[in-house]
């Protein structure tokens, strides 16, 4: 059987037909990822130089900054997935009424927590380090928080969702621990130790932010 | 937590069957798991809500509630004063000396799982340390770029395929899943002061082990304290916490995007019915 190919039967203009596909499938993703993985990289660092003004700005009081860091994680995070995300098999579980309370506290609550939580990141440096592409809607950044006060640097990882132009954080990994996942283990061991009670989640987090509010008070 | 523990040592070191029977389960049980290992991985990086495996939990939750017992009463008390009342440097040097006296046990640890390079390192800060660095009080090699990095026999069975198995909370020992248990008795016979102390007197170990679990728990007194207080649920917070932070070191602080949960087809606002109850 002669070869179905030989190179009497390939044309200049094929080949350089050939050349131009090759070329466009070897070269526009290639510069497409590129491009997005630097909009990436641009869009963690404007979020957390804003985060971390918030955070340090001592001249606000605590209801300001609480106010400041919701409209901030309004714009910037996916909100409701990651509330979706944290109920794990039981996202199926809340009635309308529920759903809607559990969305409202679950803002309030990664409020109040990760403020607490990032209080003392006062004095560092985020510098980007990189950015990988998961799938063709998500994007991980890695960073590195370093402290002029000389503790150990911190490595972050930021797991961003595309958005037409933009981004969405859905996740934030903190040496190692992506806080989503951490937030959905607790949660769901909630929910399952109350024999798939979802009001039992609602009032174990309204606790949690009436805690923090205490806490946060005498702090002050 | 798992600081908390390295009480086994003394144990394994004193019962030399309980240390064998412990051995010979390790391997029986690294078979069984690599067989069905493939599967299980799989399973794990497909499966997002399959870090529950806990099938003990009731026990688990009551020697957790143990370990928070005897950190109220001793463990914190004594790891504020510590923190208080040695200067930074003295804490350093101790930390520094507990890190250079743990090197046998993550070069062995190194070298099974084939990284020479960070074998390379962990053999060049002993040398170093215990030396220029007296006796293991100060780190020079650390500031010539070459960090401290850890490794243990549990990394290694994670390595080789082997699975986590379900999870455990020991008292004094915290979270201790079989895999890692394992590993942790294990790592005891990879320790040349277990056999410097085999016959002796249990004095020397049994220090080893208070001060390194003071010296944690020193160190992390603020941490677990905001962990405690921001948790919905502090037991549950912690066996995340430890399940991640393990991965975390398993891969030696690498992300693997691949094994992330999918998150594209999940959406709270679909029109499909309730549920009708949940699973139990």
């Amino acid at each position: 059987m002669p070869p179905m190919f030989s190179a009497r039967m390939a044309s200049p203009f094929m080949l350089s037909l050939a050349a131009l596909m090759f070329a466009f499938i070897a070269l526009v993703p290639a510069s497409a990822r590129a491009a997005d993985n630097e909009a990436a990289k641009a869009f963690v660092s404007e979020t957390s130089e804003q985060a971390l003004a918030i955070i340090g700005d001592k001249s606000i009081d605590q209801s300001t900054r609480e106010a400041q860091f919701t409209a901030l994680l309004r714009a910037k995070a996916d909100l409701n997935r990651i509330a979706g995300f944290a109920l794990g098999q039981f996202i199926r579980l809340p009635t309308p009424e529920q759903k809607t309370e559990y969305l409202k506290l679950v803002e309030n609550f990664i409020v109040k927590v990760y403020l607490t939580r990032l209080a003392d990141y006062t004095d560092q440096k985020l510098t980007i380090l990189s950015s990988t592409d998961k799938g063709a809607k998500e994007v991980i950044v890695k960073s590195r928080i370093e402290f002029t006060s000389g503790r150990e640097p911190v490595t972050v990882d930021w797991w961003l969702i595309k958005e037409g132009d933009s981004f969405r954080i859905f996740d934030v990994n903190v040496v190692g621990i992506w806080l989503a996942q951490e937030q959905r283990s607790t949660f769901t061991s909630v929910i399952n130790s109350h024999n798939g009670d979802f009001n039992a989640l609602l009032d174990h987090l309204k606790a949690q932010i009436a805690k923090a509010d205490t806490s946060g008070s005498t702090a002050n | 937590m798992k600081l908390l523990g390295r009480v086994m040592r003394v144990q394994a070191g004193k019962s030399i069957g309980l240390g064998l029977a412990f051995l010979l389960s390790v391997s029986g049980y690294a078979l069984m798991s690599n067989v069905a290992n493939a599967a299980e991985t799989q399973a794990q990086a497909t499966d997002a809500v399959s870090d529950e495996n806990d099938p003990l939990e009731p026990m688990n939750r009551y020697f957790f509630e143990v370990n928070r017992f005897l950190d109220t009463i001793a463990v914190k008390p004594v790891a504020t004063w510590y923190d208080g009342v040695l200067p930074g440097f003295a804490k350093d040097g101790v930390r520094n000396f507990l890190d250079n006296l743990r090197s046998p046990v993550i070069l062995a640890n190194d070298l099974l799982q084939g990284e020479w390079d960070r074998a390379g390192t962990t053999a060049s800060r002993f040398a170093i340390n215990t030396t220029v660095g007296v006796g293991g009080l100060m780190d020079p090699a650390s500031r010539w770029g070459m960090a401290q990095h850890g490794e243990d026999f549990g990394q290694t069975l994670a390595v080789y395929g082997t699975g986590e198995g379900p999870y455990l909370y020991l008292p004094l020992l915290g979270p201790a899943p079989v895999r890692d248990l394992s590993g942790f008795v294990v790592d005891q016979f990879f320790d040349p002061l277990t056999y410097v102390y085999w016959n002796g007197p249990n004095t020397v170990p049994v220090a080893r082990f208070v001060l390194n679990g003071i010296d944690l728990r020193a160190r992390n007194l603020g941490t677990l304290d905001q962990i405690e207080r921001t948790s919905v649920d502090y037991y549950a917070t912690i066996r995340n916490l430890y399940r991640q932070s393990r991965l975390n070191e398993i891969n030696n602080g690498e992300t693997n995007v691949d094994t992330l949960p999918d998150i594209d087809n999940l959406n709270f606002d679909t029109n499909e019915p309730q549920a009708v109850s949940p699973t139990s």
